[in-house]
């Protein structure tokens, strides 16, 4: 006997993500979902976010990675409101760890929630945590395929960065046909192009950011 | 590598489904052409992860769903062969809302349920 079924597989995640995003705005905090490559410079944005915004938004951080609590220790030394969760080899977060992240976050206190996912461009695309937003960062190092290459986290995101701009004169990367990719995915995505090395750029993202935490708890 | 996370939410779905006294000969599901999944691997880790459970022999039969998108500029709807190039033939920008063709969908189950068994 065939029994005909419309299920999404996965849809345990999506609940809990729901969840998350319950708890978020009645705390009014603002979440986003931080995807890009391992070494693409996540965690040294967020360092200088950090800093740059210290006083002015109260931020957490709940990052994630396969092993070490290395991010979490640069991010302490910025914010006390940090989380570190290893996935113990998992490639991707999911809705219910960043759940118990959430458990350890004094929520009231804060207006934005940074999740820092794994570095992976593929496997965070299509597990919802509960952010408001889902940003995608490029390097530049990484080459100008990255848009042709990963179109999905192109049409989930809402912003996408792109880093190192400071070894442009460097590497090889046609900003060109970085640009004509990402206009044949997505002609409305806004693109940031910043080095936290250098400070390039930082300035628009957080000009961003700020209207970011100020935009609607919904 | 999301196979494991994917099918072990699946493992459990279906299991709900399938009645009581019943065995469950097959499971049938639809990916999206966006997914980045491995149809081999998917269906290892199925056996894998039903061996030794009630589940166990199942086959897993996977479909791709084509992309298929509306033109948030003009409406037009239209399936890009290419997820790369999502330009709209009618207005020629790419903004994209995607209809169909992404994530992964439970279809349907076949089970054989013995006579009389009410």
């Amino acid at each position: 006997m065939k029994i005909p079924l419309v299920e999404k597989v996965g849809k345990q995640n999506d609940e809990i993500a729901a969840l998350n995003r319950v708890d978020l705005r009645a705390a009014g905090v603002r979440c986003l979902n931080l995807m890009g490559s391992p070494g693409c410079g996540k965690t040294l944005l967020l360092e200088k976010t950090l800093e740059a915004l210290r006083g002015e938004l109260s931020i957490g951080v709940i990052t994630g990675d396969l092993t070490t609590t290395r991010d979490a220790e640069r991010i302490a030394r910025h914010t006390k409101a940090v989380v570190q969760i290893n996935t113990g080899g998992g490639c991707h977060l999911e809705a219910h760890q960043v759940r118990q992240g959430i458990g350890k976050l004094d929520l009231p206190s804060l207006d934005l929630l940074v999740i820092e996912n794994v570095g992976n461009l593929i496997c965070p695309v299509g597990f919802d945590l509960g952010q408001d937003v889902k940003v995608g960062m490029f390097s530049v190092p990484e080459g100008e395929d990255k848009p042709a290459k990963h179109p999905q986290l192109l049409l989930q995101a809402g912003l996408l960065l792109l880093s190192k701009v400071d070894l442009m004169p460097h590497v090889p990367f046609r900003l060109d046909v970085f640009l004509a990719d990402l206009a044949a995915i997505r002609g409305d995505l806004p693109v940031l192009a910043l080095s936290a090395t250098t400070g390039q750029g930082l300035g628009a993202w957080l000009a961003w950011l700020r209207a970011f935490a100020a935009g609607p708890a919904i | 590598m999301h196979e494991m996370s994917i099918v072990s939410a699946l493992v459990e779905q279906v299991r709900a489904f399938v009645p009581v006294d019943a065995t469950l000969l097959s499971v049938r599901i639809e990916v999206g052409a966006l997914e980045h999944l491995d149809d081999d691997v998917l269906r290892s880790l199925f056996g894998l992860l039903t061996e030794g459970t009630p589940l166990a022999g199942a086959g897993l039969a996977v479909e791709r769903v084509p992309l298929r998108v509306r033109c948030a500029a003009c409406g037009t709807e239209h399936a890009p062969p290419d997820p790369a190039a999502l330009f709209c033939p009618s207005c020629g920008v790419a903004r994209p809302e995607i209809l169909a063709g992404s994530g992964v969908t439970l279809s349907s189950i076949e089970v054989d349920v013995p006579e009389g068994g009410e």
